[in-house]
């Protein structure tokens, strides 16, 4: 047994597997015979199995060094370390898709876990629970066949190399890079649950439990798409020495809109829960965050735009684009037929709960519609004038930055706002969280600020109070049913929502600052010379060379009057011709300080060319960040609930 | 009902007609050759443009005390005269296809970003280069 005779067989049997499922499936549905369905929901945790090998096979590959395998020849070399060794398995392709692949097995097997039964008692009926398995045992089949032949991972070489170069420096420069990428896969995942539940509840027209029963699935994959995000802005500012965390790239564009249409779902899956209403709006976010995760992979491996992601190019390219187009349309197709039967009867008002909540939504929608064509438009125009263009980062902030306030608006009001209409008692609390937001950008504008940046103050304010006031209600009502104020934590979904809200309000403020303000200074320093600039003092004592096996590092020793001594690198990697910078980053409540070593005396060492970027509150974006995934986990975590506090209405 | 609808669709058509023709038009960031920019000087005087094509032979000046780095970009017809501030990236070398993100002033490409293209499968061309072999070699060197 070699590790590409397990790895192909472990792809081939997941790939037979999946077919028969998706088959069996179907013919469960169609015949509503339930013993193809029991046959279907059998092979799932062999599909699982397969995967698992498949994977383990490529692991096992790199950490024994196999280059007759043409995937570790090019992405491994015996000089990697062991963490670097565990994470190429994502480092280029083929490998990425066979992680999709296995999350994917993973994610089907865990969805099938549901039991059948009466739908009236929360189960689920053996007619959806077929075209579930269908729709999941097809986007299997789709990655697997995917990897049996166009960009299999267990291609081997006539002619093995004894080393290879290793994966490409950029991606082991930090540790984040074995996080960020499978936080995103997690993610897109994880959105196909809920679309597989949508296309089954639209076929069997069953068209409101699906959105309860998806619930948990939804906010998981929301949780680790912005965990991924944020993980990937974080890994961009320590590590490509730029001094942004977001520079509008194709391929961060194309992972945001299945996050942007996602959050969407979100907000209006609730109404639907709640009140049975935007049923249309429902099916058509689920399909088109769905279908984004596709068309992101479609972009960032055919090289149709260029990007800083693009090493990870391939012949998978129009493979993608058609399973973007037949997932789009299976879904919209679907909702077009039965878009009699699910539109809303009931007329809301604009003032509403549910009116705030589906303008929320179209923002977001309208957000990923701005990106997607900010990003297409150089394609469009090269097809059109055969110019050549790209779109610059102003575009994309110039629009985002009023969505962006729109949605900080209507994340302080929305919750506040009763269903169905506005009643009086609201208003008081409306006029509380307009005087913050004046008081805010006025505060703002007194200290000098923009006014983008006052007006962000203001919107942190306003949101602050607003997260404040909910609390305080919620406590409220809990004491007034005679029990205690602090059981208002157990609502948990209330509560976790909240942290969220309130952290994505500190991630406005902090993008809103590190964007308007910052400084970005160079200046060539010999041995002993002291400069001061924006309020740091640094001395540059000299350079000096370490040898770390695979790359070779050239330190330059900073000596600051507040960080005590920092010591920003380059490092040198054998399969780049470039030295790759290795910023210092200094976070203070405040201000970033970011030390740069851009070049330096290669013949005695005696002077160094030094860059410092300050950027404000960028740390408090990892806070945010970090609050945001802690608010997802905190409304997920498994609660001893033995009765739902059904009687207390949330707010 | 209907009304609603239709509004709603009027301001996201709105919305929409203003960033095409507004915001993207005056946001787009050509990528030229310096035989392009020549043909058409005054279309991308002090508006955002990418700059492509090989660094001229003998023509690099590098200030490391002032962090000047002056250069004459060629693709082998036209000639453009370049002045980048901050450091040179590792790879910069004469004869080196490169792109540089920046404005026209003053007769002057100044850049604000200096990116080097790379490309093991391009040699020098023994009769000199032509636009379109630059053009090429920046896009598919990236």
């Amino acid at each position: 047994m070699t590790p590409a005779l397990l790895g192909s067989l472990g792809v081939s049997l997941t790939l037979a597997f999946s077919l028969l499922g998706l088959t069996l499936s179907l013919l469960a549905y169609l015949q509503g015979d339930g013993r193809f369905l029991k046959g279907a929901r059998a092979l799932v945790p062999l599909t699982l199995f397969g995967a698992l090998a498949a994977f383990l096979a490529l692991e096992w590959a790199l950490l024994t060094h196999d280059f007759s395998l043409a995937y570790v020849a090019r992405n491994h070399s015996v000089k990697d370390p062991l963490w670097v060794t565990l994470v190429t398995p994502w480092a280029a392709l083929e490998g990425s898709i066979l992680l999709w692949g296995l999350l994917q097995t993973l994610y089907t097997f865990l969805a099938s876990r549901k039991p059948l039964g009466q739908p009236q008692r929360g189960y689920l009926d053996p007619w959806r629970a077929s075209l579930v398995l269908a729709v999941l045992f097809g986007i299997q089949v789709f990655f697997f066949g995917v990897m049996a032949t166009i960009a299999s991972p267990f291609e081997t070489l006539p002619n093995p190399p004894t080393d290879g170069v290793g994966p490409n420096p950029l991606l082991q420069n930090h540790w984040m890079m074995a996080v960020h990428p499978v936080l995103m896969y997690l993610g897109f995942v994880g959105l196909s649950v809920p679309y597989a539940y949508a296309v089954a509840a639209m076929a069997t027209r069953r068209y409101q439990t699906w959105v309860e029963e998806t619930r948990w699935w939804t906010l998981i994959a929301w949780g680790f798409l912005t965990a991924g995000k944020v993980a990937g802005m974080w890994w961009s500012y320590e590590v490509l020495g730029w001094g942004g965390y977001w520079a509008w790239d194709p391929v961060e564009n194309a992972s945001f809109l299945p996050w942007l249409l996602a959050t969407a779902f979100l907000h209006t899956a609730i109404v639907q829960q709640t009140r049975g209403a935007f049923k249309a709006w429902n099916f058509a976010f689920v399909t088109l965050a769905f279908s984004a995760t596709v068309l992101g992979t479609f972009l960032t491996r055919s090289g149709i735009i260029q990007s800083v992601h693009a090493f990870a190019e391939g012949p998978v390219g129009p493979a993608f684009l058609g399973f973007f187009l037949l997932s789009t349309a299976l879904g919209l197709g679907l909702l077009s037929r039965v878009s009699r039967e699910v539109r809303d009867v009931a007329v809301f008002h604009p003032f509403s709960r549910e009116g705030a909540l589906l303008l929320g939504a179209f923002f977001f929608a309208g957000w990923a519609l701005v990106v997607v064509l900010g990003t297409f438009y150089p394609l469009l125009v090269e097809a059109f004038t055969g110019a050549k263009v790209s779109v610059g980062a102003p575009f994309f902030n110039q629009v985002s930055a009023p969505i962006g306030a729109g949605i900080l608006l209507l994340m302080g009001v929305g919750p506040l706002l009763p269903w169905r209409r506005p009643r009086r008692e609201v208003f008081k609390n409306l006029y509380l969280l307009l005087a913050a937001l004046v008081l805010g950008t006025l505060l703002g504008l007194l200290r000098g600020y923009t006014l983008g940046a006052s007006l962000a103050v203001g919107l942190f304010l306003y949101n602050t109070l607003a997260v404040g006031l909910l609390f305080a209600e919620g406590m409220r009502a809990r004491r007034l049913a005679g029990l205690s104020p602090w059981s208002f934590l157990e609502n948990r979904r209330r509560v976790g929502s909240l942290l969220v809200h309130f952290a994505v309000a500190l991630m406005g403020l902090g993008i809103a600052f590190s964007q308007t303000y910052r400084l970005e200074v160079e200046k060539t320093l010999y041995q002993g010379q002291a400069w001061e600039v924006a309020g740091v003092r640094m001395a540059f004592q000299g350079v000096r060379a370490l040898d770390e096996g695979r790359r070779f590092a050239v330190e330059a020793l900073l000596s600051t009057d507040r960080f005590g001594e920092v010591r920003p690198r380059l490092h040198f990697y054998p399969q780049m011709q470039s030295p790759l910078p290795a910023p210092r980053v200094v976070y203070t409540p405040g201000n970033d300080y970011y030390f740069l070593l851009m070049d330096f005396d290669r013949e005695k060492g005696e002077w160094a060319s030094l860059r410092l970027i300050v950027t404000p509150m960028v740390f408090w974006m990892w806070v945010a960040g970090v609050l945001m995934a802690l608010g997802t986990l905190y409304i997920l975590w498994p609660a001893s609930r033995p009765e739902e506090a059904k009687g207390v209405s949330p707010a | 009902m209907r009304g609603k609808y239709l509004l709603g669709l009027l301001v996201i058509l709105g919305a929409l007609a203003y960033m095409l023709f507004g915001g993207l038009g005056r946001n787009l960031v050509y990528f030229l050759t310096p035989s392009e920019y020549l043909q058409e000087e005054a279309r991308y005087q002090n508006r955002p443009v990418r700059l492509g094509g090989l660094v001229k032979e003998g023509t690099v000046q590098y200030d490391k005390d002032r962090l000047e780095l002056r250069f004459v970009l060629t693709d082998g017809v036209a000639e453009v005269p370049v002045l980048h501030r901050g450091t040179p990236p590792g790879m910069f070398k004469e004869g080196q296809g490169v792109v540089v993100e920046g404005r026209f002033q003053e007769g002057l490409f100044q850049g604000t970003n200096l990116l080097v293209k790379h490309s093991e499968a391009y040699q020098a061309p023994k009769e000199g280069w032509t636009p379109e072999e630059v053009r090429k070699l920046i896009e598919e060197a990236r």
